[in-house]
């Protein structure tokens, strides 16, 4: 493999662990708020010790979150410096913004850490909630930087250079509304269904359980509304892709012809050599529809683009699958929830706790196979349709020792954080009331 | 836009200073001082130690959108060092966090405690190193990959005799910083022990900042060179040294405050002669002195930077003040922490 592909790899294994660590870190506090505003309300101490217990998580969360963060802002003009070199200027603006709010965040956060009996309740409680709105707030303004990327807007690209820059009209990129929505919804759906899973892991082994419900209770009620609505961001957000990287949707359908009212893949093998899917599912027009609201719409296949241009059509295909399959199953236990709240039997049953149990990784799977639909599916371009990946690497040889040793530090890193919840879960459990 | 950076910079190297410095102080204690120093800094560290390394990400947010061709030659060239040092901010950030979040206190501790001392030590020596690249001379900037090896691109510029004595000198000065502060935050014994590694680490800094300065002298490198005959750089570092006078009476009068400000003001003086020496040529390589004001981005961009550093300063420095407020001051006395550890 050569520097470039180690790059890349590198790259991808850092911001795909810490989108799961900036997710969790960012959704979180959510939980902790409100079951915060339960104790100040019902003074009941269940709330209090899952208050508590939520906040070391947030707090581990969020250092994880935040070098990793420092690590990936250092790692992009490490690894792609002719690309910060030139387009630096340009995103610059979401940067230094995503970087006050994040500051916000951190002084929330040692507000809060540290105000218990000594910050007046309200007020103390009002400290968290800034950490939830600063965190949602720093995630948005990143993907706006890649949504630059996928949507480059703000300046004028002549003969190589980047002239008129506008960093306001680059923040609000075309792009920047439906990543951000389907970004944050995502982030809601995958941390609430993980921390969920794990309540019910705890409620099936039947240790304290009531803290373990109410825990349950309030992290799959924003996992549940979220799941429901992501199918109308995910709609969105394939409309604008229609329109503006009509290659990246080609690749996320395998679709290789153009086609009128052109049939939706289901599953089925891609075989890029020969250019076709095998065993796949047609339902025929809804491609159209979806991505053009009219049955009979045009949709280009890749066999329209040149060779050189054409993202790895099997890896987007199978991972559009995996996030679009998952996120369903979720919607309808998002569905599955809002019935058990009227019938309480099924509460009593096993089985509804395993099957919530099962689901806790899944949110994350879907995330990560979105980030790979939306980050492959822009190649061969680091900045769509302005500058290649392979312009922007590093010159510098040998980044297969900084890539094994991120993978080695990073896997180290995760495997300590689950070892530490595990700790935590097991405090929780053994505490007296 | 100068203003920022500068701005950014320091209170990167004083307040991330501290920080590694109070890990280094624990480095260098005897068994039981190091829990107690372990207890110190959680209470008057704690509550800001999240915000201080913000400001290496504002730095470097600054440098990349207003500073791009100077920003590209620091990132190329200093890969590998930087790289360490990221390494050596996560270990520390991470078992600053899990050794007093984790449910349990075990065993598990001794690691904890072993990562964040040693990376606390090593992270500034790296920083200083870079910092010696830059101006050491050694750097070769070069679209001709094939003639140079990877060492003489890579390793060379920092890697040497000059960048490990402005490395150490930067993990003293830390040193310095920390105990310094940490005086005014204890008590009796505890506070004795913080006066005396306050006097050693002011000691290791002026023998670090001479044998610094000879070294470079006589390995005629330009920096240093220019750093010795340039009036305000030395008028800096006399005066730094003539403050250490009251700083030594306020300490011992116990005004902890004044005392602080005084070592603060120190270090200002000491990284204000380092950058004058020599400005705006911050980047020396062997063959040419590039200038920070160089190739700056277009108006438009530094702006809307600038105006959006203004509305960001004006939410976070309240916020980040009244941070410090409510807790540092207060918590002096303060010992409840290991009710909320339950």
């Amino acid at each position: 493999m050569e520097n470039l592909d180690y790059a890349r790899l590198q790259m991808a294994f850092t911001l795909g662990f810490h989108i799961i660590f900036a997710c969790i870190g960012m959704v979180m506090p959510f939980f902790m708020v409100v079951s915060h505003h339960k104790w100040l309300k019902t003074r009941n101490p269940v709330y209090l010790k899952l208050t508590k217990a939520w906040l070391k998580g947030v707090a581990i969360f969020f250092v994880t979150g935040a070098v990793s963060g420092t690590a990936l802002s250092f790692e992009l003009g490490m690894l792609w410096p002719e690309f910060m070199k030139h387009a630096g200027p340009i995103i610059g603006m979401p940067f230094s913004l995503e970087g006050a709010a994040f500051f916000v965040e951190a002084i929330a956060l040692g507000f809060y850490l540290y105000g218990w009996n000594k910050l007046p309740e309200k007020f103390h409680w009002f400290t968290g909630v800034i950490i939830g709105v600063s965190g949602v707030l720093s995630g948005i303004l990143v993907v706006a930087a890649n949504g630059w990327m996928n949507a480059p807007s703000g300046f004028d690209y002549v003969n190589g250079q980047f002239t008129n820059v506008d960093p306001i009209q680059a923040l609000l990129n075309p792009a920047w509304f439906s990543q951000a929505l389907h970004m944050t919804l995502a982030a809601f759906v995958a941390t609430s269904f993980g921390v969920a899973g794990i309540h019910a892991f705890q409620i099936l082994r039947g240790k304290a359980v009531a803290v373990h419900k109410s825990a349950f209770k309030i992290a799959i009620s924003f996992g549940a509304i979220a799941a429901l609505l992501q199918p109308i961001s995910g709609d969105i957000s394939a409309k604008d892709v229609a329109e503006r990287q009509p290659v990246k949707l080609a690749a996320m359908e395998a679709h290789f012809e153009t086609e009128k009212g052109a049939p939706l893949f289901i599953g089925g093998i891609v075989d890029e050599e020969k250019k076709e899917v095998n065993y796949k599912i047609e339902i025929p027009k809804a491609l159209s529809f979806l991505a053009f609201g009219d049955f009979d719409a045009e949709v280009k296949g890749l066999n329209e683009f040149p060779e050189e241009e054409i993202p790895p059509v099997a890896i987007v295909h199978y991972a559009f699958q995996v996030m679009v399959g998952i996120g369903t199953l979720l919607a309808l236990a998002g569905i599955l929830f809002f019935i058990s709240l009227k019938k309480k039997s099924w509460m009593d049953s096993k089985k509804y706790w395993w099957f919530f149990m099962l689901l806790a990784p899944l949110g994350f799977l879907a995330l990560e196979a979105g980030w790979v639909v939306t980050e492959v599916g822009r190649q061969p371009w680091i900045i769509y349709q302005i500058m290649r990946t392979s312009d922007a690497v590093t010159p510098m040889p040998g980044i297969k020792f900084s890539f094994f040793m991120y993978v080695g530090v990073y896997i180290l890193l995760a495997l300590t954080v689950t070892w530490l919840m595990q700790r935590q879960i097991k405090a929780l459990n053994t505490q007296k009331d | 836009m100068l203003f920022f950076l500068l701005f950014s910079l320091l209170l990167y190297v004083l307040l991330g200073g501290a920080d590694f410095g109070a890990g280094i102080v624990e480095l260098f204690s005897s068994r039981e001082n190091k829990k107690v120093n372990r207890d110190t800094i959680y209470r008057v560290m704690g509550p800001i130690w999240e915000a201080n390394h913000i400001w290496l990400i504002i730095l470097i947010v600054i440098l990349w959108i207003a500073f791009p061709v100077y920003f590209n030659i620091i990132i190329i060239y200093l890969h590998v060092p930087l790289t360490l040092v990221l390494l050596g901010i996560t270990m520390r950030g991470v078992s600053f966090v899990f050794r007093h979040y984790d449910a349990f206190q075990d065993k598990s501790q001794l690691v904890y405690n072993g990562l964040f001392r040693f990376s606390s030590f090593i992270t500034p020596i790296f920083l200083g190193m870079c910092f010696a690249a830059l101006v050491g001379g050694k750097l070769v900037v070069t679209e001709d990959y094939t003639n140079y090896g990877f060492y003489d691109l890579f390793m060379a510029p920092w890697f040497n005799g000059f960048g490990i004595l402005v490395g150490l000198f930067y993990a003293s000065l830390c040193a310095f910083l920390a105990s310094t502060l940490l005086i005014g935050e204890s008590e009796g014994d505890i506070r004795n022990m913080y006066i005396q590694k306050s006097k050693i680490s002011t000691a290791v800094l002026v023998v670090l900042g001479f044998v610094l300065i000879a070294y470079g002298f006589f390995s005629e490198i330009a920096f240093i060179r220019d750093f010795v005959t340039n009036p305000i750089s030395i008028i800096c570092i006399i005066l730094s040294g003539i403050l250490l006078i009251p700083l030594w009476k306020f300490i011992r009068a116990g005004r902890r405050i004044l005392s602080r400000y005084f070592a603060g003001l120190q270090v200002v003086l000491v990284l204000f002669a380092a950058l004058v020496a020599h400005f705006p040529y911050v980047i020396i390589t062997s063959s040419q002195e590039i200038s920070l004001l160089e190739d700056i981005s277009p108006d438009s961009v530094i702006m809307v930077l600038g105006i959006s550093l203004i509305i960001g300063g004006g939410i976070i420095l309240p916020g980040l003040f009244h941070l410090m407020k409510s807790f540092k001051m207060i918590k002096i006395f303060d010992r409840d922490e290991q009710q909320f550890q339950k």
